[in-house]
């Protein structure tokens, strides 16, 4: 029971999520029908999981509240702000529910009780108050989604014989949606032969509802084998809706005892292709809106477990293919080059729909943000829109879990200081009274990209510059770009914020942000115009633990370099590098500093007459590190160091080369600060 | 052989353990054989630059990345000289209550030893170059040759078994 109870937990948790983004895109579009539908519906699955589970306090709770989606479907109640208040503060309330035991069920329940009240205002408060225009919505999709159904209902003779009454299951029809019933009463015999215990009637309905054909066929369920009861669809769209035809219809069912189907069929053409036109064109509307009506969702729920064990597994696919690859290559055998080239190309091939099997799409942290915004714009009264672009994105599981934190902050920023504090210091700017934050993801090459921009002040870089100058992070005399202006921001400490809120400005902020995002090995920049607003922008690699690079060696030593930090490479004499001044080197008529690792790494083994130097980005400039051959492109599968090694975090972990040796993997990010914090200390 | 029968029966009596031992210079010691899992030839270890002097390197483990920790340097002997003996015995070793997989470099594996736990003696506290908590105690085998058994998962919880000198060399390093 446990195990279910656990099972139950895991799915409560994604359908209060579902929930929670459910209720968000209702705030957007409060009269959309649809997703009204689909906020009763997982309410409805939650509550009956958890009443089947035991949770008690979930199943009253969503109970009650399903209650009020459900008024509001049947347009007594219509969405107010007041009650996606109540569904949001639920969500919350929902999840500490599902943590129920009996420890704290007296306390739960003290919580839930207060909560009840809540919704049972709502529930009583508000009177049908309804629009033209939730009207006119209203009956496009009645008749959008009804269909039409004939039901030729023939109970057997003793069909009284086990209680039943015909009328209850008629009654039951007529629920389901609009109905003509005519009677038939052919089978009535003379009244001298009538046997009072046996049923002579039957029925011919013509039905429109939504239902669906199984919901009709559920009425019958009951019903013993010898009743014949024959249901068939007679068109896509609601046929009682057009009185003329229901006319007909009736007076063509009355007369004919038996009704000969095709002969319906035929009556109904008619209008369907009158219907037809108006159908392209509500569906033309629906589809604007951008709902699916059928979601229907196609995926399994596999444990994280086994995915990370088939991951493994793939990794050392993946080694022993480089190991086979290698000795294809020393071996020149024509027939085991080809074979080994096609493993290779399937291995890429697994390797790449493995690791896109831990790709969830950013959607899911998105909801997460959008109720932050929600819920400061209340709190700071700015009235800020979220927009949010290309959340199809898919990002590696791990990353997007430890991406959600820094986002946050970054979004708290700029709900705080981006966004004007007044309406009326947007409109003196000419901008509109609604701040808007855009949350946009997107790929390019190998690694995505996740940029937050918001419409609001911007930064304004003289102030950074007086504020790094009186915190002493500057020296007054010192002339620094704007994007070394810009980088100041991510300093610990530093915050341009005048007053301290609960939000932001406590200085603990975009300095934890950048380490986080460097964890992820990712970047972030910030891009700002003063008046017109700032960007965010992180770049983040599409996987944690397949890097491309550049293999190279320093004395016996492999290491592997991150191809998309490497620029160039160039060659030098060891001479030339050796008398280099302030160990800048020249490459292409620039002058770039070089760190010689095998200096640095303490290589104790005299050095090549002819040395690489390879180039790589870091903060806009160029900087080299000296090694002693390139060996060449290598796929490196991540493996951690282990918690042995401690201070070597400029080495992001090791790789396992193709003849079975150890390559380190270089974090050149890393290394370069450290380097820099070093000559720093020595210069100052 | 009688002996041997006999002591065999008088073990089953006793709290007996089964140490593997092997040899660090001149010195014998002995872990117990539930930490090991494997002993390996030695192979090219890949160096991990400013690493304590200590820590070897890495090696691979079929598939996997193992850490492999000098015993010599260790326990401030000066580093390995490598010869045929020279072995790597892999370790599942509790640091800080995380299971850890490591390799150690010895100079020999000797021999798998089973000893009576009554018989082991407490390590003297005066004179031994190493800190009593890491030592079990004292075993003797034969007439006047001891055998250290350690306490291997405390070993790596920490840095310091005696080695304070290698710590200062590393603290030079960073400042270079």
């Amino acid at each position: 029971m446990e195990a279910f109870r656990e099972k139950f937990k895991e799915e409560a948790n994604e359908l209060i999520s579902d929930l929670e983004q459910l209720v968000l895109q209702l705030e957007g579009n409060k009269t959309d029908q649809s997703i009204v539908e689909q906020v009763f519906r997982v309410m409805h699955s939650l509550k009956g999981g958890s009443a089947m589970f035991g949770f008690t306090l979930i199943d009253q709770f969503t109970h009650l509240l399903e209650n009020i989606y459900d008024k509001i479907r049947a347009g007594e109640l219509q969405v107010t702000e007041d009650i996606l208040d109540i569904t949001l503060n639920a969500v919350d309330h929902l999840r500490r529910l599902i943590e129920e035991t009996d420890a704290n069920f007296a306390e739960l329940a003290a919580a839930n009780k207060k909560f009840i009240v809540r919704i049972e205002q709502v529930l009583n408060q508000n009177s049908p108050k309804i629009e033209n225009v939730r009207l006119i919505l209203d009956d496009e999709d009645v008749i959008r989604k009804t269909k039409t159904y004939f039901i030729s209902f023939d109970p057997s003779p003793d069909f009284f014989q086990d209680g039943s009454n015909p009328l209850f299951l008629l009654d039951d029809l007529c629920q389901l949606g609009e109905a003509v019933v005519v009677p038939k009463y052919s089978r009535i015999p003379k009244l001298n032969d009538i046997d009072p215990t046996e049923c002579y009637m039957g029925w011919n309905v013509i039905l429109t509802t939504a239902e669906g054909i199984n919901a009709i066929m559920d009425v019958f369920i009951f019903t013993n084998n010898r009743s014949k009861i024959e249901v068939q669809k007679l068109s896509d769209i609601n046929l009682l809706a057009d009185k003329s035809y229901r006319k007909i219809l009736a007076e063509t069912l009355a007369n004919k005892e038996s009704i000969v189907i095709e002969a319906l069929h035929s009556l109904t053409q008619d209008l369907e292709k009158i219907h037809s036109e108006n159908e392209t064109l509500i569906q033309r509307k629906s589809s604007a809106s951008g709902h699916g009506r059928d979601q229907t969702i196609s995926s399994i729920r596999v444990s994280s477990e086994k995915l990370d064990d088939l991951i493994n597994w793939v990794s050392e696919l993946v080694t022993i293919q480089a190991q086979l690859s290698l000795f294809a290559q020393q071996n020149h055998d024509a027939e085991l080059t080809p074979i080994s080239e096609e493993i290779e190309k399937i291995t890429r091939r697994l390797r790449d729909d493995v690791f896109s099997i831990r790709l969830i799409p950013a959607a899911n942290m998105v909801t997460r943000f959008q109720r932050l915004i929600r819920e400061l714009s209340q709190n700071l009264g700015k009235d800020v829109l979220f927009e949010t672009k290309g959340t199809e994105t898919e990002l590696d599981k791990n990353i997007i879990e430890m991406l959600v934190d820094p986002v946050m902050h970054i979004i708290r920023n700029s709900m705080d200081h981006g966004i004007e504090d007044t309406i009326d210091e947007r409109v003196a700017n000419g901008k509109p009274a609604t701040g808007k934050i855009l949350f946009n993801a997107y790929y390019s090459g190998t690694n995505v990209y996740i940029q937050i921009t918001d419409d609001g002040k911007g930064i304004d870089l003289a102030k950074i510059r007086r504020k790094a100058i009186e915190k002493g992070i500057i020296s007054p005399e010192v002339e620094l770009s704007r994007k070394e202006t810009l980088d100041l921001l991510f300093l610990p400490g530093f915050t341009t914020a005048q007053s301290i809120t609960n939000l932001s400005g406590r200085g603990v902020g975009m300095d934890v942000v950048k380490r986080k995002i460097s964890d992820l090995r990712g970047q972030v920049e910030i891009e700002t115009e003063l008046g017109k607003g700032s960007t965010v922008t992180i770049k983040l690699p599409l996987t944690l633990s397949i890097i491309d690079g550049l293999l190279v060696r320093i004395d016996d030593t492999h290491m592997v370099i991150p191809l998309n930090s490497v620029y160039k490479v160039y060659e030098y004499q060891h001479e030339k590098l050796e008398h280099a001044i302030n160990n800048l080197i020249l490459a292409d008529d620039e002058r770039v500093p070089a760190i010689n690792l095998r200096k640095h790494f303490n290589f104790e083994t005299p050095p090549p007459a002819i040395e690489r130097v390879v180039t790589m980005e870091y903060n806009d400039h160029y900087i080299g590190l000296t090694i002693d051959e390139i060996v060449g492109e290598y796929q490196a599968v991540l493996k951690p160091l282990g918690t042995m090694f401690k201070g070597q975090d400029f080495f992001s972990g090791a790789t396992i080369l193709g003849d079975g040796s150890v390559a380190l993997v270089l974090d050149p990010n890393k290394l370069v600060e450290q380097f820099a914090k070093n000559e720093i200390k020595i210069g100052g | 052989m009688k002996a041997k029968d006999q002591k065999e029966a008088e073990n089953l009596v006793k709290d007996i353990q089964t140490y593997l031992s092997f040899r660090l210079g001149e010195e014998t010691f002995a872990t117990d054989v539930q930490k090991v899992l494997n002993i390996l030839e030695l192979k090219p270890i890949t160096k991990v630059p400013h690493a304590p002097e200590f820590m070897r390197g890495v090696i691979n483990l079929r598939g996997n990345v193992l850490p492999v920790i000098d015993m010599r340097v260790k326990f401030g002997m000066g580093k390995i000289e490598t010869s045929v003996d020279t072995c790597i015995i892999v370790l599942n070793v509790a640091i800080n209550g995380e299971e850890v997989m490591l390799g150690i470099l010895v100079d020999a594996v000797s021999e798998v030893l089973e000893i009576d736990e009554n018989l082991i003696e407490p390590s003297p506290s005066i004179g031994t170059r190493y800190k009593a908590e890491f030592l079990k105690g004292m075993w003797r085998n034969g007439e006047d040759s001891f055998i250290m058994l350690l306490n291997i998962d405390l070993i790596f919880s920490t840095d310091e078994v005696i080695m304070l000198q290698t710590k200062t060399e590393e603290a030079g390093e960073i400042v270079d």
